[in-house]
């Protein structure tokens, strides 16, 4: 051993100690989420934000390290969520045009899928037996995970588990996605990118714009009005539930 | 790019503050949300800069919520006990909620301008 080198635990209690392992953790994760998604022909199956979490999960899962260790790292790629749900001004005032002549069917399949969306959910998980604790996190799923975490805050459930089912759901209306709308029959672009932008919000809509620009462009739509419309209203909403 | 990134922040500021102070029910950034689109149908334009850094965020939107769903593995004890209803009302009201929305639209949209 070189005298000049510090032993390897001490590099280790280094990095550890500062946000950047956490950073390199995700940021790796998530690349080797997307390689593998382009990898695969951008089959939903292979969701990169999924991959990305299994991924972290293990390496954090592996070297002990606690969630909230990981979290105070990591909380600078998690700020950035607001800035994000600010920035989806932008494709709303895009899509400005597109709702004027469609304001009445847009803003119709928005309150149905919204109402859909936290009522089904809530319905099935207290008729399956879930703890009220877990099905608080039902309310804000659909909605984008800033805003979801924000509604969570507000109606006194965990914005942990509200995040958690946020982007299960985003996952798993990325993947299902196509298959829905198949076997429904709706095959126009922006019907289908306002659809799952509305059922999906962020990950929905990340999938919408790897498919098509159009479908992109409404599904960030429908995510925005969602977020919006949903921090307004799930809190009436919760208020009737309970 | 940083101006479009200024703009933004400026207005997540401005919201946190009306969340804080004035409207507390509605989350921060949702209020900054509503300020730029204001800024915006008011101004009739987008500018260059706003417009890619809008884009980045959108096109790597997943990326932001890795750090809040890898705290799933705090909830894993709790979310295993209850796997069955926890699975079963993610799955159907996602696949619902798409149904229902796109069925409304298409529905909706028939009779308008867009047959094609």
């Amino acid at each position: 051993m070189h005298a000049s080198l510090p032993p390897i635990a001490e590099i280790w209690v280094y990095l550890s100690g500062s946000p950047l392992l956490a950073l390199i953790l995700t940021l790796t994760a998530y690349q080797v989420g997307m390689l593998t998604y382009e990898k695969s022909g951008r089959n939903p199956l292979a969701n990169p934000v999924a991959i990305a979490v299994l991924i972290v999960a293990m390496a954090i899962t592996a070297i002990d390290m606690p969630y909230p260790k990981y979290f105070e790292g990591a909380q600078f790629v998690h700020f950035l969520l607001g800035t994000a749900t600010v920035s989806l001004a932008v494709p709303i005032y895009k899509g400005f045009n597109a709702l004027s002549g469609r304001m009445l069917p847009l803003l119709a399949a928005l309150l149905g899928g919204g109402v859909t969306s936290v009522a089904s959910s809530v319905f099935l998980a207290r008729l399956l037996g879930a703890d009220p604790a877990i099905v608080g996190g039902f309310y804000a799923k659909s909605v984008t995970a800033p805003i979801a975490m924000g509604v969570a805050e507000r109606i006194g459930t965990s914005p942990t588990l509200t995040a958690v089912f946020a982007v299960s759901t985003g996952i798993l209306g990325a993947v299902l996605g196509r298959f829905v709308f198949d076997i429904v029959g709706v095959r126009e672009w922006w019907q289908r990118g306002f659809a799952i932008g509305v059922a999906a919000h962020g990950i929905g809509t990340s999938r919408a714009f790897s498919v098509h620009p159009e479908a992109g462009a409404y599904a960030s739509l429908a995510m925005g009005l969602h977020g919006v419309l949903g921090a307004l209203l799930i809190p009436v909403f919760v208020s009737w539930f309970s | 790019m940083i101006s479009g990134l200024v703009q933004i922040l400026l207005f997540q500021g401005l919201g946190e503050l009306l969340s804080k102070f004035a409207v507390p029910l509605v989350p921060g950034p949702v209020i900054g949300l509503i300020g730029l689109l204001g800024y915006l149908l008011a101004k009739r334009s987008i500018g260059a800069s706003l417009e890619l850094v809008a884009a980045a965020f959108s096109q790597h939107l997943g990326l932001l919520f890795v750090p809040a769903a890898v705290g799933v593995v705090v909830f894993l004890p709790q979310l295993r006990a209850q796997a069955l209803a926890v699975v079963v009302a993610l799955v159907v009201s996602v696949l619902l909620t798409m149904a229902v929305t796109a069925l409304i639209l298409k529905a909706l949209a028939g009779s308008g301008k867009d047959a094609r």
